[in-house]
């Protein structure tokens, strides 16, 4: 397995940079390549450790792939140097790390995951003039309130841009997808009861799903929606209530470990369900869930992030990610893999490190070799977003998660209502 | 309001209330006789449910069996922190000692990150998915037995405390340390002896809830946290306190968040926590507190 | 020794004009928790009932000056009273309830928690403060707003606070409310024999120390712009601000300061050096060894023990 163990060579003389650049002084590059450096900032301890070790791996294994492909080649073969850097999920944290990693000579950063965090690092990024591209998080104001700043002129610059799909678009494309999938089932359910874990991303994605469905107005409506404290310990009492709301459909927002305590509960109290479809959570599809909760995860269907299954790529980058790490790729180092790709599309085509240089590069980005799941290719809209970001749906069959919808990027027929046990 | 969801949410309180009972009591334990807060109380909880992993993944043993193991490994490491640790302290002010405690909590949390990873786990157990329905009320085998195990452990302790030599050795040690110096005891050893009971029927406890409760190594905070409430509400240093005080503290948890929204239920274990601290600080079956 | 104090100001007053921006970042962090640790200390230290809420009046102080601002087009710089008013609101709360029934010890410190936790469980369920997403605050670098265009007023800002409450502890110290505490955290029994009447003088110390902490709040609000109730009302915070002036030293002036400056730069070079690779976790190993430590072999925290030891070098 590959370690990113720091070489003692690599050590020292990052310690003598790292001293040089603590008194200020400029870093000198290497004579010999040209280093240009990434900064990727993920809470890689704490809480949200699992995700974020994940995107660190599909960060490392990016800039390696870039690397061996001759690094970026419109500035003489530069290589790409990762820098990772960890939040601990806590955002003040974020916000140190990342002005390290600038001193460090990072020229672009990606992160972070958790809304809060990335929401710290944006102050960073703007005041140092570095392009944060972030790979994952949704809520729609890290984006927003910069694009809003600079048209009210407070800022002159933006340099916050976004790959992953907004908590709007999450609950647009899940009510879509869900109104298509009981389109081509031929199934009508009813009555849908919403649950989410109360936390910074539950919340938003609850809401913005809650809004959706208003808005489509579709054959089901949203009959309640019951919040649940994300450290549950026990959830047999929101279940009970599910239970006793008779709802044909039931959308979970969940976190890994609620997750397991839903399930299982679901499973005991028999609660009879046409299925469970969630608008997008965490803990739904994931190898270790799925070792953990069997076949009570089987037919659950979630709209969600994904990697675009049927390209080529993916299947390299899987290989990879599972050589490196026994897990097979998901969600999460695809959008970091992602990021850094965009990255070097960006520096090949601004053939400079100057902010100015890169932002516009990144304005004018139209990357089309993304592995993650895409309406079209990487274009960044006025918000910063990325216009063609997407979910697709994915079920789990067979105890393994497979892309059932949209059709163009399906490996499986999607299957509702579930069949009775 | 639906009376089979009050129900519910009753039984299913109480039973989980044995397991908060066993942590209770442990961290009572721990305070009644060595004086010490264990703010690594949850955090050797987690151990114990890391064990348990261990033991059913490399030895398939269930955790309703394992937990045994579990306990006497938790008895090694809490009597080695009183040992080493504690010990030394014994005199320092009391924020030096939550100080050391919080070291021994951040240390036990990020080994077990760098040992077994950051993902939730469960223990694997047949117990984990059987069900006994009583007409319109289920019941969820795996919190039955942990409430009976829990229940047993407790007795057992007080059998243990009371009747044995060694128990009523730590209890003269509890109530008047200088006296038991004076007829000999060797006072050092028995808060050995006792943080490493305590650290048992917490590890113990872990084990027990790892089949049905996700765990991961930060899970360990909120354990702690909720086993002080526990404690206080029930009585420091009292171990029908500790056992009464987790039952009520789960039931109510659990009708809270019947009534009022889940996300709140925590809402109502501190306000009862204030009010006893205001008006019983003794706790409910406590003794009346000498400082 | 009052000359090297000046001079030891006046070197970080210019220090801004070497270091680099995240150098400044990590002294921001230093400052500001020795202003933390420092409020925390008349209570914690002088006062001697140990708290571990405090980061309720951060949190108040924070969200008061985040929602005014957005809500009420309240500049944070009055937004800034306000949240420390409503922080020491709280204090005198919690001191009621703690002194008049008499609460002590671990007994306090639990009551304490106690409404953090209530603050942060409310605070999280409520629309207004965004709830479980966080309250978030729109970068725009505009100093009406309490934000800037570079680390360094925020450097200059935290380095005046720490100096504030700093200064105000040490006025307290020599005036007749520091002896009142002092004979308060030594024997509170044998204080109350001679006159004092402690509970006021607690009542004091709270509310003051409750007001500096909100103060500190709107400062962390507009220097990360981005809040989360679990993290600026949680546990860890509170034990944050706690650790550095018992690690420095309780009670005594400079503790606060000797313990920000001990422990922020090593959880951040700890944090540069053994958070990547596989390693991950094993610096906040080594920073729980560390606090392991510090109490081990300096129980009475780090202050009391340079004290000692300059008081061993033979005078001239």
């Amino acid at each position: 397995m590959t370690t990113s163990r720091v070489s003692r060579r690599a050590f020292l003389r990052t310690a003598a940079m790292a001293g040089a650049s603590v008194a200020g002084f400029p870093v000198p590059l290497r004579a010999q390549a040209k280093l240009i450096k990434l900064g990727a900032i993920h809470p890689v301890t704490g809480p949200l450790a699992e995700v974020g070790q994940l995107q660190r791996l599909g960060a490392q294994i990016a800039v390696d792939t870039i690397n061996a492909a001759g690094g970026i080649t419109s500035m003489g073969g530069a290589t790409l140097s990762l820098l990772p850097g960890d939040t601990e999920t806590k955002a003040d944290v974020a916000r140190t790390v990342a002005e390290r990693l600038i001193n460090d000579g990072a020229v672009m950063i990606t992160g972070a995951f958790h809304s809060g965090h990335t929401m710290a690092i944006v102050p960073v990024a703007q005041q140092r003039r570095v392009p944060f591209i972030v790979d994952i998080s949704a809520a729609d104001v890290i984006t927003a309130n910069v694009a809003k700043s600079v048209k009210e002129g407070k800022q002159k610059t933006q340099y916050v841009y976004r790959i992953f799909p907004t908590t709007t678009t999450f609950g647009r494309l899940a009510v879509k997808y869900m109104t298509e999938i009981f389109r081509e089932t031929k199934a009508s359910p009813k009555r849908v009861v919403v649950m989410f874990t109360n936390d910074a991303f539950g919340k938003p994605q609850s809401e913005s799903f809650v809004k959706a469905v208003k808005a489509a107005n579709p054959g089901f409506e949203i009959v309640e929606v019951i919040p649940y404290p994300e450290d549950a310990k026990d959830l047999s009492t929101e279940v009970s209530r599910v239970k006793a709301l008779k709802p044909d459909v039931l959308s979970p927002i969940t976190r890994p470990a609620t997750a397991i305590l839903l399930f299982q509960e679901l499973a005991r109290q028999r609660v009879d369900l046409m299925g469970v479809f969630s608008p997008g959570a965490p803990g739904l599809y994931e190898p270790r869930q799925l070792e953990i909760l069997k076949e009570n995860l089987e037919y659950v269907l979630s709209s969600t992030v994904w990697q675009n299954v049927k390209s080529p790529q993916t299947q390299k980058v899987d290989a990879e990610h599972v050589k490196r790490s026994g897990k097979h790729l998901d969600a999460n180092a695809t959008y970091t893999y992602d990021a850094i790709r965009v990255m070097a599309d960006v520096l090949e085509r601004a053939r400079s490190t100057d902010p100015d240089a890169l932002v516009d590069a990144i304005r004018k980005t139209n990357f089309t070799g993304g592995i993650q799941v895409l309406s079209g290719p990487i274009r960044f809209n006025e918000t910063g977003d990325n216009e063609h970001a997407a979910t697709a749906v994915i079920q789990i069959l067979k105890n393994k998660p497979l892309v059932v919808w949209p059709r163009d990027v399906a490996q499986a027929r999607a299957i509702f209502p579930r069949p009775k046990v | 309001m639906d009376p089979t969801l009050v129900g519910q949410a009753l039984l299913n309180g109480l039973l989980f209330g044995g397991v908060y009972s066993l942590m209770a009591v442990g961290l009572s334990l721990i305070f009644g006789v060595t004086r010490v807060v264990n703010f690594a109380h949850g955090d050797m909880m987690v151990w114990g449910m890391y064990l348990a992993l261990v033991l059913a993944e490399r030895a398939g043993l269930d955790p309703y069996l394992g937990f045994v193991v579990c306990a006497a490994v938790l008895f090694l490491l809490g009597a080695f922190v009183q040992r080493t640790l504690v010990q030394r302290i014994v005199e320092a002010p009391h924020a030096m000692q939550i100080l050391l405690m919080l070291g021994v909590a951040l240390v036990l949390e990020n080994v077990a990150l760098v040992l077994f990873g950051p993902d939730p786990q469960r223990v694997p157990s047949p117990l984990t998915m059987a069900t006994l329905w009583l007409g319109p009320l289920f019941v969820d085998v795996a919190r039955l037995v942990t409430f009976g195990v829990a229940v047993l452990l407790t007795i057992s302790l007080y059998v243990f405390l009371f009747r044995t030599m060694l128990g009523k050795m730590i209890r003269a040690a509890a109530d008047n340390p200088f006296g038991a110096r004076v007829i000999g005891t060797d006072v050092h050893r028995v808060y050995v002896v006792a943080f490493g009971i305590g650290a048992a029927c917490v590890g113990a406890a872990g084990a027990l809830v790892s089949a049905f409760l996700p765990f991961q190594p930060a899970s360990g905070l909120s354990a702690s946290v909720t086993s002080f409430n526990i404690v206080i509400i029930g009585g420091m240093g009292s171990l029908t306190g500790a056992f009464f005080g987790g039952l009520l503290v789960a039931v109510a948890e659990s009708l809270g968040a019947v009534f009022l929204a889940p996300s709140l239920k925590e809402i109502v274990s501190f306000s009862l926590l204030i009010l006893i601290l205001l008006f019983r600080p003794a706790g409910l079956f406590g003794r009346r507190a000498t400082t | 020794m009052k000359w090297a104090w000046l001079a030891v100001v006046a070197l970080l007053l210019v220090l801004p004009a070497f270091l680099s921006s995240y150098v400044l970042s990590v002294f921001i962090l230093i400052f500001f928790y020795a202003f933390l640790g420092q409020t925390w200390n008349l209570v914690g230290g002088y006062a001697g009932q140990l708290s571990l809420g405090h980061a309720a009046f951060l949190g108040i102080g924070a969200y008061t000056a985040a929602i005014l601002a957005r809500d009420a087009g309240i500049t944070p710089w009055a937004g800034l009273f306000v949240g420390a008013a409503l922080a020491a609101t709280l204090g005198a709360v919690i001191g009621y309830l703690g002194f008049r029934f008499g609460l002590r010890g671990f007994y306090f410190a639990l009551l304490t928690v106690a409404f953090a936790e209530i603050a942060r469980i409310v605070v999280a369920n409520l629309e207004t403060t965004g709830g479980a997403l966080g309250f978030y605050i729109t970068f725009t670098g505009d100093p009406r707003e309490f934000q800037f265009p570079d680390n360094r007023p925020h450097y200059y800002i935290a380095l005046a606070l720490m100096l504030l409450a700093t200064g105000i502890m040490a006025w307290i110290e020599r005036c007749r409310f520091g002896v009142y505490l002092a004979a308060i955290r030594e024997d509170e029994g044998a204080g109350e024999a001679l006159g004092v009447n402690s509970f006021k003088y607690k009542m004091l110390a709270i509310v003051v120390s409750a007001f500096l902490t909100g103060m500190g709040g709107t400062f962390y609000a507009f220097y990360y712009l981005s809040l989360q109730p679990n993290t600026v009302f949680g546990i860890p915070l509170s034990v944050d601000i706690v650790i550095r002036p018992i690690v420095g030293g309780a009670g005594t002036l400079l503790g606060p300061i000797l313990g920000s400056f001990l422990l922020t730069p090593l959880a951040e070079l700890s944090r540069a050096y053994f958070a990547t690779g596989r390693w991950t976790g094993v610096h906040l190993i080594a920073y729980g060894a560390l606090l392991i430590g510090v109490v081990l072999f300096l129980p009475h925290g780090l202050y009391p023990y340079l004290r000692r030891l300059v008081a061993w070098r033979p005078k001239d």
